[in-house]
């Protein structure tokens, strides 16, 4: 039954996706709901919530302000905040439930505006998508709203878009920043300046699809020039040694974020594999090669890995619970979004 | 500009009364802090019991989360607990689903195919449905009435609606009511009482078991210790009901009503001459007297061998623990101890405490976990020895920290003598818990 899972945990959502490429960037981060979606938000997806503070909040949202649409109770609760705290701008995340009642953001953001001091963005997710089609949005919103000004192009400055960690799996940006010197990766140890400075960066580096339209915008505002790969697959730092456990000639499926499996494909095309890919995320065309597959019930999952006769496997653990009989290799590769387990070792190994 | 948490003494908020809190203590006034202090705020069911494990109290229940993926996403969390795994199924909703409310047709063919695909048939199944079904007004008692005849098994709702949070019947009122619902009537036995309220047992050792049996109660029941289904079904048999927690008042009142079974309510307190006043109390409805000597003895000595090792301890305690932080800083006043801190939510019912705390310390601070100047909090501003609760522990990383958050529930003296010997526990070095022991003998 389409929708049914029986495995799979629920994934990381649009609006986990938003506050992670926010979190870091002193503002003060909004999130439209009556509660459960920041404990969600915070207390699962955002794994530096534990170690440093953000001006994170919860709308607080009661059945009365939904029924009847109190925008100016949030308008004025965002305002009395914004006097208490120091914040460089004000997002306001959606959820469900003003998705249900249709909130305007639009005019949110203008009243907002009008009523206090500080710039807002406003990212319209529902809660019904998934995290990299809100980290895409809020990508965008950021850098439309406030990468305005040219810039000198700094050489040796790469930008770095895609990089938060349910991206990246990870909660840092080191091995980022060790395969590819000068990065500034937006949202993950970098600061709202260098996202001001954004039209100083030689070149963007996207590292997942949320970050394409950015680098698109970018591109189009400042010519800034963009490339798309996962520069830990080249490093040798994401996977380690765990693919000379493939024989020459295997067949071999990779289930992982876009950038990622096409980087992991190149490398073990390299090496002889022949290497299908697949994702329960963004499928962006203009990535993707014949064949390359979006992934959207635990079925079709089942089904790919019946049919494929693939000899290797490199995805998340908890994907191979779907399909028990199946026996050859086992790259684990754990994506944050599907399982909520961080690449913390940085790699499993095979099994 | 500095920037510093908000908070308002003890002496302050007494004067102002209930009725005129400053706007920074009234959550709906305001914007919710996101911190790991509010996380049980915000996200019941993220850490101890929330509406997804509380609903799946009955045993051999499983439950289908109906709802946008946000809403089950910590799920994985508590599906990794060998209790819950096979226990939580998903229907994801999407736009359409909400345009056209086409999920609800789809909810009992979803719950055949989840009790299809399980090894053993469940007892339950609980459909939990959230904020989007709230403003959608869902008429979910029918739709589980369907799956009912289709898998000829009981389905329940439970209602995970965080925008009724504060109203007059939010989740955790409800889903007790939904899951006590399953009582059918039984004849009723003078020697069986129901303990109604949480969702684990009490404390082994808790005197108030001692007490019934000694009344001549046979059985005294827990949902969290039955065993099947049937086992909890011999709930309806029962003569009274306990309610330890007000949260399970309304479940009691229908239980009065429909299964005819009185309840008395009990508060958990931590002053000892308040537990004892309760369970005179109690003895006079039941028509029996206490002999609690040996319990509140015990519990004093704790008490007074955690005194003598650490006589100018002090506290920070917040309200993510198993007690009222206001009765609570209230008993360590009274027992002597400074209470620096109270990180805490002031309601009608722990009023009375902090005005009885306003008297006898009038400086301590009293702070809402909620407020958005808590993002500039400072440990530094008031150092404590021992923050108790994991809220204050979070905000305190310098002092010894006793969460005392454990799903298993302490009451009574024993509560109070498990607390002191906790804190012995946790304050005195390796080698000198023995010295703290003789104390107490």
């Amino acid at each position: 039954m389409r929708g049914l899972r029986k495995y799979l945990t629920p994934f990381a959502p649009d609006q986990s996706g938003a506050v992670s490429v926010l979190y870091e960037l002193d503002g003060i981060v909004v999130i439209c709901d009556a509660g459960g979606c920041t404990g969600n938000i915070c207390g699962f997806d955002e794994p530096r919530w534990h170690e440093r503070r953000s001006a994170v909040f919860s709308a607080g949202l009661r059945d009365m302000d939904a029924i009847l649409g109190r925008d100016d109770k949030l308008v004025g609760e965002l305002a009395d905040a914004a006097a208490k705290i120091d914040a460089r701008f004000a997002a306001i995340v959606g959820t469900p439930v003003p998705s249900v009642i249709g909130t305007d953001y639009r005019a949110l953001r203008r009243m907002a505006e009008r009523r206090g001091t500080l710039p807002v963005i406003t990212i319209d997710t529902t809660g019904m998508e998934l995290y990299d089609v809100g980290a895409e949005k809020a990508y965008r919103a950021l850098f439309d709203r406030f990468a305005t000004e040219a810039h000198p192009v700094e050489q040796g400055r790469i930008g770095v878009l895609g990089a938060n960690p349910l991206d990246l799996s990870t909660a840092s940006a080191d091995a980022l920043r060790a395969a590819l010197p000068g990065a500034v990766c937006y949202g993950m140890g970098s600061s709202f300046d260098d996202v001001l400075r954004a039209s100083s960066a030689e070149k963007n580096v996207v590292v997942a699809p949320s970050g394409i339209a950015a680098a698109k915008l970018l591109e189009k505002r400042f010519s800034t020039p963009y490339e798309v790969f996962d520069p830990r697959v080249a490093a040798g730092t994401l996977l380690g040694d765990a693919l000379d456990a493939l024989p020459a000639g295997a067949r071999v499926l990779v289930v992982a974020q876009q950038v990622t499996a096409n980087s992991l494909r190149a490398l073990l095309r390299e090496r002889g594999a022949q290497v299908s890919c697949a994702t329960w995320f963004l499928r962006k065309p203009e990535l993707a090669e014949e064949g390359d597959l979006r992934l959207t019930e635990e079925d079709d999952f089942a089904e790919l890995v019946r049919d494929g006769g693939f000899d290797a496997i490199i995805g998340d653990p908890v994907l191979f619970d779907i399909v028990p009989q199946y026996a050859g290799i086992r790259i684990d590769l754990p994506e944050f979004p599907l399982s909520g387990h961080l690449n913390t070792a940085g790699h499993e190994g095979a099994q | 500009m500095e920037r510093t948490a908000r908070c308002f003494t003890a002496a302050e908020l007494a004067q102002c009364g209930i009725d005129n809190l400053p706007d920074e203590l009234v959550s709906n006034r305001h914007l919710i802090y996101s911190s790991p202090a509010t996380l049980a705020f915000n996200s019941p069911g993220a850490e101890g019991f929330g509406v997804k494990r509380a609903g799946l109290a009955i045993p051999g229940s499983v439950m289908l989360i109906v709802a946008p993926g946000c809403c089950g996403r910590n799920t994985s969390i508590v599906s990794e607990l060998p209790a819950y795994r096979n226990r939580f199924f998903y229907l994801t909703m999407g736009e359409t689903d909400i345009v056209t409310g086409r999920h609800l047709k789809k909810i009992p063919q979803a719950v055949e195919e989840v009790v299809d695909c399980l090894a053993e048939r469940p007892s339950l199944v609980m459909i939990c449905i959230t904020c989007v079904d709230a403003l959608l007004g869902t008429d979910m008692e029918r739709v589980c009435r369907r799956a009912e005849e289709r898998v000829g098994l009981p389905v329940r709702p439970c209602y995970m609606y965080a925008l009724t949070r504060e109203g007059r019947r939010p989740p955790m009122v409800h889903v007790r009511q939904s899951l006590y619902s399953l009582l059918e009537p039984r004849r009723k036995r003078a020697t069986s009482v129901n303990l109604l309220g949480f969702f684990a047992p009490l404390v082994d050792d808790c005197e108030l078991y001692r007490y019934l049996r000694d009344l001549g109660v046979k059985q005294v029941r827990e949902t969290s210790r039955c065993a099947s289904f049937d086992e909890f079904q011999n709930m309806a048999e029962a003569n009274f009901n306990l309610v330890l927690h007000p949260e399970a008042r309304f479940a009691a009142a229908d239980l009065q009503e429909r299964l005819q079974i009185p309840s008395i309510e009990l508060t958990r307190l931590y002053q000892l001459d308040r537990i004892r006043r309760q369970y005179q109390a109690l003895g006079q409805v039941l028509g029996a007297q206490f002999d609690d000597e040996a319990d509140y003895a015990a519990a004093e000595a704790a008490l007074n061998a955690f005194r003598a090792a650490h006589p100018n301890a002090t506290f920070a305690i917040g309200e993510c623990l198993n007690a009222d932080p206001f009765e609570l800083a209230l008993a360590l006043t009274r027992y002597g101890f400074t209470v620096r801190e109270v990180f805490g939510t002031v309601q009608a019912e722990n009023f009375v405490f902090l005005r009885r705390l306003a008297e006898l310390s009038p400086e301590t601070r009293i702070y809402s976990n909620m407020e958005p100047t808590m993002l500039y909090y400072d440990a530094a501003d008031c150092p404590v020895d021992v923050a108790l609760g994991k809220d204050a522990g979070w905000y305190h990383p310098e002092a010894a920290c006793l969460a005392w958050n454990s799903d298993v529930q302490p009451y009574g003296y024993a509560a109070v003598r498990r607390l002191f010997e906790a804190l012995d526990q946790l304050l005195c070095p390796e080698g000198t818990a023995s010295d703290a022991e003789e104390v107490r003998s």
